[in-house]
């Protein structure tokens, strides 16, 4: 029983990593705090939903329509609500609570049109896989790998090459870096679409096993905002630490009490966590206003 | 008439939560996303006073106001430490405990069944159990408490708070201690939502947590971007334009189901753009920045 609910939660944080991860890049280099990811989340799985169920296009395809303009909307997002109130020179608040306007507008235009109730998107009971004594249906298989796939990939090119430098030297000294005669918006257009296509991948795969509604969208991003703040904001390795924490956690607070207390748990321990070591498990000591300068 | 009554009625409860919020908000310049948890507290502390202990009106709704400010002074705490973005996170996270422990547990909020049968506010020999009654005790409550924060906003202590929402760093250097007052403007706006939680209980005579999420605290937080926000006509009039759109929605013949998600959509769009190209809302005094 322990070892399932551990290898259920290390699949669930795995695939909130990727959500966080998404968020992370956005957050670390623009210090947005991109609330209308959640919205973006929630969009990219009803677009796969429309593809696939709805228009009956093949699988592969209806992946690449989805991503793809994920990832643009993505980038619109930026350009149409955050650049110009960056220009505006409008503080972070401002621009969290824009886009959480952003976020009540998608999600509520999602609902009037495909409706509020919860849709299925692979019908049908899946085939499941003994491993031990662990049983794991196909698509938490799949989400273990696609994910572990894409965060290690994630995070070897932030180490790596020429962009993932670029991005770590916006999240550092985005002036610096203009300064270097790089232009900072194409690093934006990267961040936004890359982040979203994260999410998009996230919420497909979380869709496939236990199906979708347009709410789905907040909770993971809040989730996700967590295992940043867990990991310390900065780090994306702690990110990815943070989101595998957070859901292994959550499954245990399954085992000790129930499923209920979930979300109580969490917002405890970011509350905790913002009180008494906000900047995170890895984050080295300094001072909150510092660490969002 | 019974309809014009109820929307007269909603108005004076959202009118206290705006001016309340407003507060904090307006006059301190803290952001919070966590007004609906004071006015859901109060609703539900009252109700159980009065239905699992018998307790009178008046006392359950002093209960009330004290249980919230209680609160309050709880989820100010991180103000001492936090600033911005992380401020508004924290206040969030706190509402979405305090909705999960409403809405969890169920021995004592009997959680999402709600609580049926909640009894008529009465004092004094009084009952207040009639649509009209409930108009005239609500505008009542509603002026009083809409006087005291007109009152509260115009004393030096109000005019403190402008000071730190302008410049912490100056009030800082005047000697004033100006955590104590963050933390006591925020004490006071709790205190003050308590009680249109109790007259929302009282006038619905049923309540559930799904009344208190944090997209009623969005909604409350709204008004006042939309209305404008530092001084005391901004949040009425966003009370007024608020609960009056869907019901303007209503005249145009869109269908129900439509109206909610439309209402929503609408408000989103008003805030992003009063944000961006009006930040001081229809009638307030504080730009956002």
């Amino acid at each position: 029983m322990l070892l399932q609910l551990l290898a259920n939660g290390i699949i669930t944080g795995l695939c909130y990593s990727l959500v966080a991860l998404g968020f992370a890049m956005i957050y670390f280099t623009t210090k947005t705090f991109h609330f209308a990811h959640g919205s973006i989340y929630t969009l990219s799985v009803y677009l796969f939903f429309t593809f696939y169920n709805m228009a009956n296009l093949p699988f592969p395809i209806a992946i690449f329509f989805s991503l793809s303009i994920t990832a643009v909307i993505g980038i619109l997002v930026d350009e149409l609500i955050y650049v110009p109130l960056i220009k505006k020179k409008s503080s972070q608040s401002i621009q969290m609570l824009s886009s959480l306007g952003l976020y009540i507008v998608i999600v509520n235009f999602i609902a009037m049109i495909y409706g509020n109730e919860t849709k299925v998107i692979s019908p049908g009971i899946q085939p499941t896989y003994q491993i031990g004594s662990v049983i794991l249906t196909r698509v938490q298989i799949l989400t273990f790998i696609i994910s572990l796939i894409l965060s290690a990939t994630f995070m070897i090119f932030l180490k790596l090459s020429k962009l993932g430098i670029m991005i770590r030297g916006m999240r550092d000294d985005p002036e610096l870096l203009s300064i270097m005669g790089i232009p900072p918006r194409k690093i934006r257009w990267f961040v936004f679409s890359v982040g979203s296509v994260f999410a998009g991948v996230a919420s497909i795969l979380n869709g496939l096993d236990v199906g979708i509604d347009p709410n789905i969208g907040m909770l993971a991003l809040l989730n996700g905002a967590v295992a940043v703040i867990i990991g310390g904001v900065g780090i994306f390795e702690g990110t990815f630490l943070g989101a595998v924490l957070l859901g292994t956690l959550q499954s245990l607070v399954i085992w000790k009490t129930s499923a209920r207390w979930q979300n109580t748990i969490t917002f405890l321990l970011l509350i905790i966590l913002l009180l008494f070591r906000p900047q995170g498990i890895l984050g080295k000591k300094q001072r909150v206003e510092e660490s969002l300068q | 008439m019974n309809y014009f009554f109820h929307i007269l009625i909603m108005i004076n409860i959202y009118m206290i939560l705006a001016l309340s919020l407003n507060i904090p908000v307006g006059y301190t310049g803290l952001l919070s996303l966590s007004h609906a948890s004071f006015y859901g507290v109060g609703a539900y502390i009252s109700t159980l006073l009065m239905m699992k202990l018998g307790i009178g009106f008046i006392p359950s709704l002093l209960f009330s106001i004290f249980g919230s400010v209680l609160l309050g002074l709880v989820i100010s705490i991180p103000s001492l430490r936090l600033k911005g973005d992380y401020f508004m996170l924290s206040t969030l996270a706190f509402q979405i405990v305090t909705f999960t422990i409403l809405y969890n547990w169920v021995s004592l909020t009997r959680g999402p069944y709600g609580i049926p049968g909640i009894p008529a506010p009465q004092f004094f020999g009084i009952i207040i159990d009639t649509i009209p009654s409930f108009l005239i005790f609500s505008s009542a409550v509603a002026s009083i408490c809409l006087y005291l924060l007109y009152i509260l906003g115009k004393s030096p202590f109000g005019r403190l708070l402008k000071a730190i929402r302008e410049d912490e760093l100056s009030a800082m250097s005047l000697g004033k201690n100006t955590v104590k007052f963050k933390i006591t403007s925020f004490a006071i706006s709790a205190g003050f939502a308590a009680i249109p939680g109790v007259l929302f209980a009282g006038y619905m005579t049923y309540i559930d947590p799904t009344s208190f999420t944090l997209e009623e605290s969005i909604f409350i937080l709204s008004i006042i971007i939309i209305g404008g926000s530092g001084n005391f006509l901004g949040p009425v009039l966003g009370t007024i334009f608020m609960i009056l759109l869907p019901e303007i929605l209503r005249f145009l013949a869109l269908p129900d189901s439509i109206i909610a998600n439309m209402r929503q959509i609408i408000y989103g769009f008003l805030i992003i753009l009063l944000l961006r190209f009006r930040p001081q809302g229809i009638k307030g005094e504080y730009k956002f920045q």
